[in-house]
């Protein structure tokens, strides 16, 4: 899936992306220090009807990275492709249409509505950008909308105040349904919300998939939450995919240290299997990503680290067992405890694969 | 023994504009020393306004307070606020979810961890400071004795939970109430902060109030819970009974509508509606309006707290009887084991 042939039903394919925000020094001649390099060099494809979901940690980029699939983002570099067509340098004017495709669903239903528009207006507002029917139409659909996520039809005229958190999250999904898009990207849609009431939001997700062929990016940072949802996954770390598999294969059998630090990280929701666990609790935060650390940018935490090839190598996300991932010395089985985990013995530099 | 915290029958009630709001009614458990209470709860739960009760921190300007909070066996409702002074920082400490908000930004570090010690200890400034660095050392923070006088916007999230929790410990308090400790935070710093608590807890035999919305998280740090839903406690056990037989619909709910690392794809046991207004609380059973075996007795009637067969002081609310308990809990289960093996 790493080669760049595209199947016939392919929907999304990014290649390299990149995002550099530059860093500046001074006031009136702002000099350019250095640069974030937020999103640096991604690639992954995408099939209709499917749901890529994005694992990392805050400041791992995924947030970024959608927003730059969106074109919310200029890209620094790269390419996007969405429907068989090359959308990276598109200017608005052509991007517009595009847009009716791409829909974003975002994590703060607090934030993301407009507090002094009617719920009608906020929902009916995609319709009206893109010239959808007239006046009637549009309400018939909005109300329509309202039914489908699961809200009373009826509370066309009330504000986003007068809503629960959950209810927020729905008028939110339904705004992104109006205009029937392809491909909805939701940036942590749950992770504001209680667990009864995520489980909710989760269910409606997959309802709508099922009765609306809808694609999915679904970025998230609880694990649970992303195995839950998702038919692919994709783990980032500073920037960088450092995974990418099916759920199954990457939950399964995770090759990279640390998807693996990640999963035993997840408190287990029963006390038996906790306690019996092995796990592995990383060192330190992640490191500043205006000054990443050379090569595998997770060699100063990874306690499978070789000196003289993690922090001189730059890894590639290439084929290890049954997927991707981006590791001079992958996991050979899981689960496995921080110290199974530890290269006892150094390896001859070049020889593992 | 006495309980490190013992509160009974414990209700608070905020005077609004809109009308009283029940925040809190009739909660009452244990807390023994050297052990970890996890009160689990959805927003709007009562669990944070129970402990800001317990700390005196509610304003009884607005609010209405009955009930009985025995610290150490010392009753706490109504103690002036002088004493009060004295027991928060002393012996109680507190950690809260945001640490960025928590923490004075205009201050280091190393002067706000010493004025906690300047208040409740009579010692010099340079003791007050050295007590400050050893506790940074001992919430491993690395280089402590230069990181402490930095300023909180040079710390990390996980490093700024890290100075609250020392913070809370410096004057090595008996009971530790955490907030959502864990809840700002990645995984796997929220994997360090856990392990960290547990350490501290082991070495110096604090009892530790664990106030959070993940079960996950409780059933790693806890060994009591209580459930709390609609300003009340609806069930209460040792960790393992609760996971073993858990006795009342809600937390069915709360088990079934967790995601799962080892379930895949099938649906959620979704809990239909929104968690209860506590300015018009449902009558009868708190969880009536959104329970999916609601008989006619729960829309009249709270049911007691009623004690389970299954382990030791395991009570519930709930008006099923037991055999359909049971044969319901048994259903629930199988499917969640089923998903596992999918």
């Amino acid at each position: 899936m790493s080669t760049a042939n595209g199947s016939g039903n392919e929907l999304l394919r990014v290649e390299g992306l990149q995002k550099y925000f530059p860093v500046t020094r001074g006031l009136v001649f702002q000099k350019e220090v250095g640069s974030v390099k937020a999103v640096d060099g991604v690639s992954f494809s995408l099939k209709a009807g499917e749901t890529l979901g994005v694992v990392g940690e805050s400041g791992c980029g995924k947030s970024t990275m959608a927003r730059c699939i969106a074109r919310l983002l200029e890209p620094t570099g790269g390419t996007i492709w969405f429907d068989g067509r090359d959308i990276t340098h598109l200017d608005r004017a052509d991007m517009r249409p595009v847009r009716r495709d791409m829909m974003m669903v975002f994590q703060d239903p607090y934030a993301s509505l407009n507090p002094r528009k009617r719920v009608g207006a906020i929902v009916g507002e995609p319709l009206e950008v893109h010239g959808v029917g007239n006046d009637e139409e549009r309400k018939r659909r909005v109300q329509e909308l309202l039914e489908i996520v699961g809200l009373n039809p009826e509370h066309y005229n009330r504000f986003p105040h007068e809503f629960s958190g959950g209810q927020r999250q729905r008028i939110g999904i339904a705004r992104a349904l109006a205009i029937n898009p392809k491909l909805i990207i939701c940036d942590e849609p749950v992770s504001a919300l209680d667990v009864s009431v995520q489980a909710q939001i989760l269910n409606l997700l997959k309802d709508l998939q099922d009765d609306f062929g809808l694609t999915y990016i679904f970025i998230a940072h609880d694990l649970n939450v992303v195995r839950h949802i998702s038919d692919r996954v994709m783990v980032m770390y500073l920037g960088r995919a450092v995974e990418l598999g099916s759920r199954d294969d990457l939950y399964r059998e995770p090759k990279h240290p640390y998807t693996g630090a990640l999963l035993s990280a997840v408190p287990i929701a029963d006390p038996e299997q906790g306690r019996s666990r092995k796990q592995i609790i990383l060192e330190g935060d992640v490191p500043s990503p205006l000054n990443p650390p050379a090569a595998c940018h997770f060699h100063p935490r990874c306690p499978r680290f070789v000196d003289g090839k993690c922090n001189v190598d730059t890894p590639e996300l290439i084929q290890h067992g049954s997927h991707l991932a981006a590791c001079h010395f992958p996991l050979e089985r899981w689960p496995m405890s921080e110290d199974e985990m530890r290269r006892r013995e150094a390896p001859q530099v070049g020889a593992a694969d | 023994m006495v309980a490190a915290l013992e509160v009974k029958d414990l209700s608070t009630s905020f005077r609004t504009d809109d009308g009283i709001v029940q925040a809190v009614s009739g909660v009452s458990f244990r807390l023994e020393p050297g052990s970890t209470l996890g009160v689990v709860g959805e927003s709007g739960s009562g669990k944070s306004v129970t402990f800001l009760t317990v700390m005196g921190l509610v304003d009884p300007r607005q609010a209405t307070v009955r009930g009985s909070v025995l610290l150490q066996g010392e009753e706490m409702l109504g103690a002036s606020q002088s004493r009060m002074r004295q027991i928060r920082g002393r012996t109680i400490g507190m950690i809260f979810q945001d640490p960025m908000t928590s923490l004075n930004p205009v201050k280091t570090i190393g002067w706000q961890l010493q004025e906690a010690v300047l208040i409740h200890q009579d010692v010099s400034k340079k003791e007050a400071r050295k007590q400050a660095i050893d506790i940074l050392k001992e919430v491993e923070i690395p280089r402590a004795d230069q990181r402490v006088d930095d300023y909180p916007h040079q710390f990390s999230g996980g490093m700024r939970q890290r100075v609250m929790i020392a913070m809370a410990l410096i004057n090595n308090p008996e009971i530790l109430i955490a907030d959502e400790p864990t809840t700002a935070l990645d995984v796997t710093t929220q994997a360090q902060i856990l392990r960290l608590m547990k350490k501290l807890q082991a070495e110096h035999e604090t009892a530790i109030v664990m106030i959070t919305h993940d079960l996950g998280v409780v059933a790693e740090l806890a060994d009591h819970v209580i459930v709390m839903y609609g300003g009340k406690v609806v069930e209460q056990a040792n960790v393992d009974d609760l996971f073993v037989k858990p006795e009342m619909p809600y937390t069915w709910g709360l088990l079934g509508s967790l995601p799962r690392l080892n379930a895949t794809g099938a649906r959620l046991d979704q809990i239909p509606g929104q968690p209860p207004s506590l300015l018009n609380p449902p009558s009868g059973c708190p969880f009536h309006p959104r329970c999916e075996f609601v008989m006619s007795i729960c829309r009249t009637e709270l049911p007691g707290l009623d004690l389970s067969t299954v382990g030791n002081d395991h009570r519930f609310r709930c008006h099923l009887d037991e055999e359909s308990r049971t044969r319901i809990w048994n259903q629930k289960k199988a499917a969640l084991v089923n998903e596992d093996a999918a």
